[in-house]
């Protein structure tokens, strides 16, 4: 049963469609035959990982790599005719979530290999390029890597300088990139370069370089403050030639291609998320059933069940929401949209939980052989990569007023009883109540709206919490358990009251007062320190009049 | 600086300005993602900066579809030309 229904173009209310694009995807016949194997294998991988040695030292274990190889782990989402496996992105979420509940470092490892360095030659390489590298990247003989930010472009990767000059029979490619996961050992990296000659002045490109290719060096590994094992290492490029026919596509489309290849990344991002986020629910499961405090075990403390309730509620909205992304694979514009959501929500719901986690353990959860450090310390990262979500939900925030129709247009309440039928109202209320916010707000501020930062962030907030809502109505429509249904109400009516209180905010422009405070305590406290008085003459600081 | 915008060339100088590149490199018919670097939000932003810059009121939903130099300047200047006309008419 479905829980709530679109009005197509031509008018008349069709169901809300889900469920069927879950159905079509997971009828992959490789998901359906290798998917319970890799798992099984998965399992196995976790018994050999030690993850507080790998943190301490910093590296992931050859042994490890060459596990991961012989189970086919690098070969995810590339294709059977050049060796992989061909799994849909939804069962590499799978794969991905398995192995970030024992360690962070090897599934980011994993993540990226089938997300951001792979995925540019599987979406746009030409036949040639696919043949020449996506075997060894299968076998995991290479490991991929992906670089697109610098030290001036993090961010706003529109900055990227490392710079492509046209030669004879292709580019010579200079600059700099910094924090390249897998850049230590990688044998093939996609990186994001700018082309003027490929398109107009500002026109990147994705180009793919081989480990060893001269004038490019790799630097040494950064000292980090989570998944210690996974590798970072800045590149130099020095007049690296790149023959025109290593470029990605159509030249000059790298920004457009780097938002499909993000995409993908995000998504397993999530997912490796959601696995930390469950290692942690799991071990204060384990805790909270039996320390007893007070003559009664902490579960019975109604505070602690809060906490407990919240965390499930959590995690059934990351599930949801990464579901409803990878389920999203084929429409590349749907994937990009509902990949942020994912990616904001799941990263910041999993350092929640594993905060929340910590809590609940009292000292023991600050001691390093519980394990819970590691996994706060290991998700911290997901907030600020494949885009801060600072930034994303100011983008979210935007997308949401500047496109006309979205995922959520049109849907309505269908015909439910019980519980369901609650929480589908509390959802179609909230859906009207985004529409109608929007539209005012679009109204109200027209095109200026796009410079008002803190509305759109405020907006991109709801956005979130919308979509996970439905996401979790959706697939609590197919859930049959009383538990699941009651987690599934939690995380609905929570994030509900969150969102239509953000888009209060949004509606009522309050705040102003806020912003305007907030904005003079920045500029005199800025204007205080000795970074600040030493650049002035620089004009690095520069007031902008967005608010 | 003069601000009026019915000018294409005053135009591309507030564009380049804001995208910090040298208006001469900026030609009518480039796209503004493929050759300028920005996606749909970014050019939703160029217009938005481009509309204080020029002290104009900018409605989004046409804004949408604009993809490249040539249209973006046809729009600003549209828009230009209706809002002076209403304020001198209203003057
Ligand atoms: C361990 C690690 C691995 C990484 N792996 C890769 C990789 O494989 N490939 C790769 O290309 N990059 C990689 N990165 C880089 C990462 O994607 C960037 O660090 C990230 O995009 C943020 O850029 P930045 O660090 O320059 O932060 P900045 O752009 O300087 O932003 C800092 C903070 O300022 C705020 N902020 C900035 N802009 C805005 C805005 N417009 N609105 C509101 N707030 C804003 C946000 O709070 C943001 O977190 C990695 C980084 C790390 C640490």
């Amino acid at each position: 049963m479905l829980a709530l229904e679109r009005e197509p173009e031509g008018g008349g209310w069709t169901p809300l469609s889900l469920g069927p694009r879950l159905a079509r995807v997971t009828e992959n016949d490789a998901e359906r035959q290798l998917l319970p194997l890799l798992l099984g294998s998965v399992d196995k991988l976790r018994v050999q990982l030690d993850s507080a040695s790998i943190d301490r030292a910093g590296k992931i274990p050859a042994d490890v790599l060459d596990t991961a190889r012989r189970m086919g782990l690098f070969a995810l989402t590339i294709g059977e005719e050049h060796g992989g496996l061909g799994l849909p992105l939804k069962a590499a979420t799978a794969v991905i979530d398995q192995v970030a509940r024992s360690d962070r470092s090897v599934a980011v490892m994993l993540g990226l290999h089938a997300g951001l360095g792979t995925r540019g030659l599987v979406q746009y390489g030409s036949s040639a390029q696919q043949s020449r590298w996506l075997p060894r990247l299968a076998s995991g003989e290479l490991v991929a890597a992906f670089a697109a930010t610098e030290a001036g472009a993090g961010s706003d990767l529109m900055a990227v300088q490392t710079c492509g000059r046209g030669v004879a029979g292709g580019l010579r490619i200079s600059g700099q990139k910094c924090y390249v996961t897998n850049g230590g050992f990688a044998g093939l990296y996609t990186l994001l370069v700018r082309t003027p000659g490929l398109g107009g002045e500002r026109a990147q490109s994705l180009v793919c370089i081989e480990r060893g290719a001269a004038g490019l060096h790799v630097g040494r590994e950064e000292d980090k403050l989570g998944i210690r094992g996974s590798s970072t290492v800045t590149l130099e490029l020095d007049e690296v030639f790149v023959p025109s026919e290593d470029v990605l596509g159509a030249g000059g489309s790298g920004s457009a291609q780097c938002a499909h290849v993000l995409a993908w990344g995000r998504t397993l991002m999530s997912a490796g998320c959601l696995g930390i986020a469950n290692a942690a629910f799991q071990a204060t499961l384990s805790h909270v059933a039996t320390r007893r405090q007070f003559g009664r075990t902490l579960a019975r403390m109604p505070v602690v069940q809060l906490d407990c309730a919240d965390m499930a509620a959590r995690l059934y909205a990351m599930e949801s929401l990464v579901r409803w992304a990878a389920d999203a694979e084929a429409e590349p514009v749907r994937l990009e949209a509902l990949s942020t959501l994912a990616k904001v929500l799941c990263s910041e719901s999993a350092f929640a939980i594993c905060d929340r986690a910590i809590q609940l353990h009292g000292a023991l959860g600050f001691l390093e052989p519980t394990g819970l450090p590691r996994l706060l310390r290991d998700c911290r990262i997901t907030r600020i990569f494949e885009g801060a979500n600072d930034v994303l939900l100011v983008r979210i925030g935007a997308a949401a007023l500047a496109s006309p129709r979205s995922e959520l247009t049109g849907l309505r309440c269908a015909d439910l009883r019980g519980t369901l039928a609650d929480v589908a109202r509390v959802c179609a209320a909230l859906v009207t109540e985004r529409e109608a916010t929007l539209s005012l707000v679009r109204q109200r501020d027209g095109l200026s709206v796009m410079r008002k930062q803190a509305l759109l962030w405020t907006l991109g907030q709801a956005e979130v919490k919308v979509h996970a809502a439905i996401a979790c109505l959706a697939r609590a429509t197919a859930e049959s358990s009383r538990s699941s249904l009651q987690v599934a109400e939690h995380a609905i009516v929570s994030l509900a009251a969150d969102a239509s209180a953000q888009l209060q905010v949004a509606r009522d422009a309050r705040g102003a007062a806020a912003l305007a405070r907030a904005q003079a305590i920045c500029d005199d406290l800025i204007a205080d320190t000795p970074a600040f008085r030493s650049s002035a003459g620089s004009g690095a600081h520069t007031q902008d009049s967005s608010t | 600086m003069n601000r009026q915008p019915d000018n294409r060339t005053r135009i591309i100088a507030v564009m380049a300005e804001i995208l910090e590149i040298e208006p001469s490199t900026i030609h009518g018919a480039q796209r503004l993602r493929e050759d300028l670097g920005m996606d749909s939000l970014g050019s939703l932003e160029l217009l938005s900066v481009m509309s204080q810059e020029l002290d104009l009121e900018l409605e989004m939903e046409h804004a949408l579809n604009i993809t490249t130099v040539d249209e973006a300047c046809a729009f600003v200047s549209r828009h230009y030309a209706q809002q002076h006309r209403a304020a001198s008419a209203g003057a």
